[in-house]
């Protein structure tokens, strides 16, 4: 294992103990409640294992089939209008939360897509399709476009923003 | 064995290593949102807007990023914000703080993908925020008085 991977692992282990931790002081404190929040977190943990499986796959088809030559055409410096393109409406397709998508995006990163992209990708992904027709009915359809039009400008807008500074 | 089933064979074990390196902090992560779920009530965050629409916006982006949990949870509260007569400018700052910005989330975006990105990415979702709550806000205004 690299040093970085074996910091990163490390880091990762010490806030596993902190957090046993604080559930301990919690349990301590109010038994009940602490097995809510425990209860709660295992809910969590159901719901994103099937997205976590398909993020390894899609991980483990981009190690094997795709190369840093592509990934450089596709998401990299020349990637140009189809970058863009790639990374709104991944966003936008993509399903449950941020973080599980995070290890992905880094394997991107590393094979050469800019960090402009990356960004994008993730700010789109405030645009949550299957919750789209709540919003509708809670806040009306003119709010609904009105602010997903904005959310996708403005994940260009940070784009561009990330790779003016990034370079 | 064909090489691109070997390839594959080699990039699965390759990723499974990548996630087994970042399982104890993903784990972590999703204890805290637990902890958070429990103890961040609805109406802890009611009691934060005071009704002021500058201070609000900045509360509402604040609320949302210490939020957790599906983002029908914000419409839902946003929804109620709205009917107590919370404003939509800072109401919609906390609908998008809620699925962009995360408190819990940093220690892990910080571990995967550094500190430098990590805090260009939160610093422009925090602005965008407040930026396209103001713009939505106003577009919405203007076009209620084209079509009025």
């Amino acid at each position: 294992m690299s040093e970085k991977k074996q910091a990163k692992s490390k880091s990762g282990i010490i806030m596993l103990v902190v957090v046993t931790l604080i559930y301990a002081l919690l349990y301590y404190n109010d038994a009940q409640k602490s097995t809510t929040s425990l209860l709660a977190s295992l809910k969590v943990l159901e719901m994103i294992a099937p997205i976590l499986l398909v993020v390894f796959f899609l991980m483990a088809l981009l190690n094997t089939f795709v190369d840093e030559k592509s990934i450089a055409k596709h998401l990299g410096e020349d990637s140009g209008f189809k970058g863009w393109v790639i990374a709104l409406f991944g966003g936008i397709l993509s399903h449950g939360p941020g973080y599980i998508w995070y290890p992905m995006l880094q394997e991107l990163r590393n094979k050469g897509a800019l960090d402009g992209l990356i960004v994008a990708f993730l700010y789109a992904r405030s645009i949550k399709l299957p919750w789209l027709p709540l919003m509708i009915s809670y806040f009306g359809v003119s709010f609904t476009i009105v602010l997903s039009v904005y959310v996708l400008l403005g994940a260009f807008v940070q784009g561009i923003i990330t790779s003016k500074l990034v370079k | 064995m064909p090489a691109v089933l070997q390839r594959l064979k080699k990039a699965s074990l390759q990723t499974l290593k990548s996630l087994e390196v970042i399982a104890p902090m993903l784990l972590a992560i999703v204890g805290l949102v637990g902890i958070f779920e429990t103890y961040i009530t609805p109406e802890m965050i009611h009691t934060l807007f005071s009704g002021k629409v500058i201070n609000d916006t900045l509360v509402g982006t604040g609320a949302g990023a210490i939020s957790v949990g599906q983002p029908f949870l914000s419409y839902i509260i946003s929804g109620e914000l709205l009917q107590e007569g919370v404003s939509k400018y800072a109401v919609t700052a906390f609908i998008l703080s809620f699925v962009t910005l995360g408190v819990i989330q940093l220690p892990l975006e910080f571990s995967i993908f550094g500190a430098r990105f990590t805090l260009i990415r939160n610093i422009l979702s925090f602005i965008f925020a407040l930026l396209i709550a103001y713009l939505t806000t106003q577009t919405l205004q203007l076009l209620q008085g084209i079509f009025s």
